[in-house]
């Protein structure tokens, strides 16, 4: 890489720095409460909303591993717009009900909410240490978004592991500096200049790439010769199981995997506590649903940005590594086809883009550990600015968590844990969705059919092979009693349902005690305005009251 | 629902609510429904039909949930949507 490059890297990295630590006088206020550190105040409008929940879905992982699927040749891989699709109109259905609630109950965490709904501690626990078992690999794929940048752009030198992995200790310590002082400000503030970045690369990528190229149309044909090419190359191969067929559109035998990974994403996505904290730092129920209708901007980048992979192809880029790693492609395209100092553009808005929703996640994990573990089972009595202490830390400890992942352990194996996050969190579906229209699940059920769900999930996909893995070879296996490929989250998520109505009629008949529920109908369609709604919640009221 | 609710207008509006389910129901229904874009053509600016039927597809999504935020709004402070 230029010397020009670097340097429009790191500028554009001091400026996100900068702007991380300043962030702790944006709207000022006391930074010793949850409300205020982990949630912004609780009082974000449309606009600040629009970046931060957006550069909080979109991550810079999405940006590099959507166009790596496409690049590799997976037929299902632009599964990723119609799950940004469908998941809006489910956003604006459900989410301001969990909003309201949350706003009227003081609740920080989905999990929170568990409690508050069913009166089970044991189920909100349940609840918490999925959101963070599923959120710690995610942070730790935010990292290797940055490393992938880091390797193409041939930053640190080739010395020992230490040198060679000194720019992303240098990052990590950065943003590990400004969320523990600025909290969810931060990544508010950054998501500005995230988001600003990575609209310009996409949108002169989009535009200038297929210029060079000979147009869109050359470019989807050129990948159609690349794949035929491929697959007639590696005919027996394939036959034998030892490769995959390369295509661009799913065949009629993967129709059901492609809707049901983008329904299961979907359904995944709002219930991984970063996207909850997201929404509730907004200011009023009006904020989200807004943003339903305005957050599909991104889906047509996150579309634009998918086909880059079938640019790189076109354009002849070869990647690294061995067996060849496909994550490298968008990078090796930027440095290949842009003029250095735009290249150093295009890494910035990655490696920015990782930030943003690495402090967000942090943040979200160390919520659900405050309130849910070490509040309900340690220190009942904490006070706000206790809360707000512990959280800052235990921020400090899972990003710590993830660099070692990332360093330690291989690479794979975070991306297979990854993979397993979404199997689990969309077993915290019924708890949190359903719990939001009515208390007819009876707590213990709910916990069972989670259980069922999590270990149908986790044995299904450790059984799943791949041509280069024997275990977690993807997210995709065999319906029961059939060949048809689904996704796996949506299986377990199926039986996880089956087991909770059944589990809710036989406790309801035994009357067996269904556990207090703190909350009343009206809560859920509470707003700013009404009574008992502050506009900006008083951290220091007794929450649970 | 419960008996003891404390205004007449805090009931939902179920009519309008409705509406919205079923203004919102095709922008999932139809990304899912993968037959019916499942094609190369025919192709626009030389995007397989694929390709350019989901862009379109984000579009017609967005303007829908538009259209229900507007909706929402209508209901006021009477429905479910109270937005203010």
């Amino acid at each position: 890489m230029s010397a020009v490059a670097v340097s429009v890297f790191v500028f554009l990295f001091l400026i996100v720095t900068v702007l991380g630590f300043a962030a702790a006088r944006w709207r000022k206020a006391d930074l010793n409460s949850l409300d205020e550190w982990g949630l912004g105040g609780r009082g974000f409008g449309t606009f600040i909303a629009w970046f931060l929940i957006g550069g909080d879905l979109y991550t810079a992982y999405t940006f590099i591993a959507v166009p790596a699927t496409l690049y590799a040749g997976s037929s299902v891989g632009f599964f990723a717009v119609p799950y940004t699709i469908v998941v809006y109109p489910l956003i604006f259905l459900f989410l301001p009900r969990l909003w309201s609630v949350s706003h009227r109950h003081g609740y920080v965490t989905p999990a929170d909410f568990v409690q508050g709904r069913y009166g089970s501690k044991t189920l909100a626990l349940a609840v918490a240490l999925t959101g963070i078992l599923a959120t710690a690999p995610y942070i730790a794929l935010q990292l290797v978004g940055i490393q992938s940048v880091l390797e193409v752009a041939g930053f640190g030198g080739s010395g020992g592991w230490f040198v060679k992995d000194l720019p992303l200790f240098i990052a990590f310590a950065v943003l590990a500096a400004y969320t523990y002082s600025s909290g969810l400000r931060a990544p508010a503030l950054i998501a500005f200049v995230k988001d600003v970045l990575i609209y310009v690369v996409i949108i002169v990528a989009v535009i200038y790439l297929p210029s060079q190229l000979g147009g869109w149309g050359h470019i989807f044909s050129a990948t159609n010769d690349s794949f035929t090419q491929f697959n007639s190359d590696n005919a027996d191969a394939i036959a034998a199981g030892q490769a995959s067929p390369k295509g661009m559109i799913p065949p009629p035998t993967l129709h059901w995997a492609y809707a049901s990974l983008a329904l299961g994403s979907a359904l995944a996505l709002f219930m991984y506590p970063h996207s909850v904290t997201g929404v509730l730092s907004t200011r009023n129920r009006g904020v989200i649903r807004r943003n339903a209708a305005l957050l599909p901007a991104y889906s047509f980048l996150l579309g634009l940005l998918a086909l880059l992979g079938f640019v790189a192809v076109a354009a002849g880029v070869k990647v690294a590594g061995n067996p060849p790693n496909p994550q490298l492609a968008v990078p090796q395209l930027f440095e290949n086809e842009f003029p250095p100092w735009f290249a150093g553009v295009g890494y910035a808005a990655i490696a920015i883009g990782a930030l943003v929703p690495a402090a967000i996640m942090s943040i979200a994990a160390a919520n659900l550990f405050t309130r849910n573990i070490y509040r309900a089972y340690f220190r009942p009595d904490a006070t706000p600015s206790e809360e707000a202490q512990v959280s800052k830390i235990a921020s400090l400890l899972v990003k710590v968590g993830a660099l070692v992942f990332v360093l330690a352990l291989s690479r794979s194996f975070a991306i297979n844990l990854q993979l397993l996050g979404g199997v689990w969190i969309l077993q915290t579906f019924p708890a949190i969705v359903v719990g939001l229209y009515t208390r007819w699940f009876h707590r213990w059920a709910v916990l069972a059919g989670w259980a069922a769900g999590m270990l149908y999930g986790t044995w299904t996909a450790y059984g799943v092979a791949s041509p280069t893995q024997a275990h977690f070879g993807g997210p995709l296996a065999s319906f029961p009693g059939t060949d048809t490929k689904v996704y796996i989250a949506a299986v377990a998520f199926g039986i996880n349902v089956l087991v909770t109505i059944v589990l809710t009629l036989v406790l309801r008949a035994m009357k067996v005690d269904p556990g207090e529920d703190q909350t009343h109908w009206d809560d859920y369609s509470a707003d700013v305005d009404d009574e008992n709604v502050a506009a900006e919640i008083d951290p220091r009221a007794r929450v649970h009251a | 629902m419960s008996h003891d609710s404390p205004a007449p207008t805090r009931r939902p509006s179920t009519g309008l609510w409705a509406l919205i389910i079923v203004i919102l129901l095709p922008a999932v229904v139809l990304p899912l429904w993968v037959p019916l874009y499942d094609k190369t053509d025919p192709t626009l600016f030389g995007f397989p039909f694929f390709f350019w039927f989901q862009f379109a597809l984000i579009l017609v999504s967005a303007a829908l949930t538009a259209t229900a935020y507007g909706l929402s709004q209508l209901g006021g402070r009477r429905g479910e949507g109270s937005v203010r």
